[in-house]
């Protein structure tokens, strides 16, 4: 029975120890409210979409999700494309509950795995902003002069043996 | 890092206005995937002989196909020849094959073409497809945004085909051009942004010339311009265009354009 509830939390663990609470991306390549409204549009059709806040001024969208939806990162940023502009910066606030991330080091978060890049060993608990650091979701500029934070091939890639990976950092 | 990004951002903002939605050319920026526009354009020329007015009314369709390509069709209808009557149509498609963006600026690059159909007579040595001939045309686009400036310049290729029955009668040396574009935008109002209810104004400046490839005579004209965009989707544009250099002849070079646009983001 002891043996059945650690096997239970230890599956468990992988799940509830982070919490996605909100999205914030900014987006490049406009200045203008017609070119913000489009984006703003864009977004709002997804279907694990609850709310966007823009800001016109900043370029930038705060998104939040419907309760236990499956938030798609990859789909989030191929709504701005598509739209006709980029990502500058794709932030996620998250909640954790303990998690254990090492430097240069993949970690799965749930259905996720992540790979923290220029950050300390470290425990994290509580709301944390998570910056992206995947090619398209940062300008090429700073996807190129990241490439040296990191040795690994899935930098380059996005992906390890057919699992998509995302290069985070605090 | 984020507060120092954040930070430029704000700062750059006080400076980041500028608009490249140019009234008599398309910027080297693609319309939204999934997205239609739909225009009224409207000209009213004057006749350099007769000192009346020609009015060509064009509506025009857009689709936004994908986020790199886009197509417009226009249908072409003037009373130039006392009657008001619809003459053929047109056919444009864009291609943005490079995009470098950074927050509040990009620099892109576009090909276009155009493929026209018009059965009024040829009574011009300029090669117009937006209206007066029946022809094709190929060229490249690229638009900087950056700061207060918006700048987009072009480059195309125009061969003009007979109009049907109404042969070319300018002779068939004189049937290739090259049209050349300057445009600069810049946004106007509002000085700052709390939502997309906001009015815009941008004022535009645009350069557009054509040298043909037989004779070696060239119009360039300038045209100013003003624009309104409404609920952030809605857009009237207001122009007059001047003829400074008229070597090549025109009937009608100068005059009045207005144009109502209506977009609809993610139509399907």
């Amino acid at each position: 029975m002891k043996n059945l509830i650690i096997i239970i939390l230890v599956l468990f663990s992988g799940i509830t120890n982070a919490q996605i609470k909100t999205v914030n991306i900014q987006a490049s390549g406009l200045t203008c409210s017609m070119c913000s409204n489009s984006i703003f549009k864009a977004l709002k059709t997804l279907d694990f979409v609850e709310k966007v806040d823009p800001n016109i001024k900043t370029s930038s969208f705060e998104i939040s999700f419907k309760p236990d939806a499956n938030v798609d990162f990859d789909k989030l940023k191929a709504k701005v494309e598509d739209a006709g502009f980029f990502v500058a910066n794709f932030t996620v606030n998250y909640h954790f509950d303990g998690l254990a991330i090492t430097n240069d080091k993949h970690v799965t978060v749930g259905k996720t795995v992540f790979h923290f890049l220029n950050v300390e060993d470290a425990v994290l608990t509580g709301d944390k902003k998570i910056r992206f650091l995947n090619k398209g979701f940062l300008s090429a500029k700073e996807f190129k002069k990241n490439s040296s934070l990191t040795k690994m091939p899935c930098y380059k890639t996005g992906e390890e043996e057919g699992t998509r990976i995302f290069h985070v950092t605090i | 890092m984020q507060r120092l990004i954040l930070l430029l951002v704000v700062f750059s903002c006080k400076a980041a206005t500028a608009q490249e939605l140019f009234v008599f050319t398309e910027p080297a920026s693609n319309m939204a995937a999934k997205s239609f526009g739909f225009r009224l354009n409207n000209y009213l020329m004057k006749e350099t002989d007769t000192k009346g007015t020609n009015y060509h009314l064009i509506p025009e369709i857009m689709w936004g196909v994908s986020k790199r390509v886009m197509v417009h069709a226009e249908a072409f209808l003037s009373n130039r020849n006392k009657s008001f009557v619809a003459e053929g149509g047109l056919l444009y498609a864009k291609y943005r094959f490079y995009s470098i963006d950074e927050v509040h600026s990009h620099f892109r690059m576009a090909a276009f073409g155009r493929y026209s159909f018009n059965n009024s007579d040829v009574h011009q040595q300029a090669i117009d497809l937006n209206g007066h001939n029946s022809g094709y045309e190929g060229g490249l686009v690229t638009t900087k945004l950056k700061g207060k400036v918006a700048v987009s310049a072009s480059a195309s290729y125009l061969n003009a085909m007979d109009n049907g029955k109404e042969k070319f009668v300018y002779g068939d040396k004189n049937r290739q051009a090259v049209n050349y574009t300057l445009s600069v935008g810049k946004l106007m109002l509002p000085k700052e942004y709390t939502g997309y209810r906001q009015t815009n104004v941008n004022l535009m400046l645009e350069m557009l010339g054509q040298t043909n490839l037989g004779s070696g005579n060239s119009f360039l004209d300038i045209a100013p311009s003003v624009q309104f965009i409404f609920l952030s989707r809605m857009r009237i544009d207001a122009a007059y265009r001047i003829p400074l250099v008229k070597d090549l002849s025109r009937t009608a070079p100068g005059g009045y354009f207005v144009r109502l646009e209506y977009n609809i983001f993610n139509a399907y």
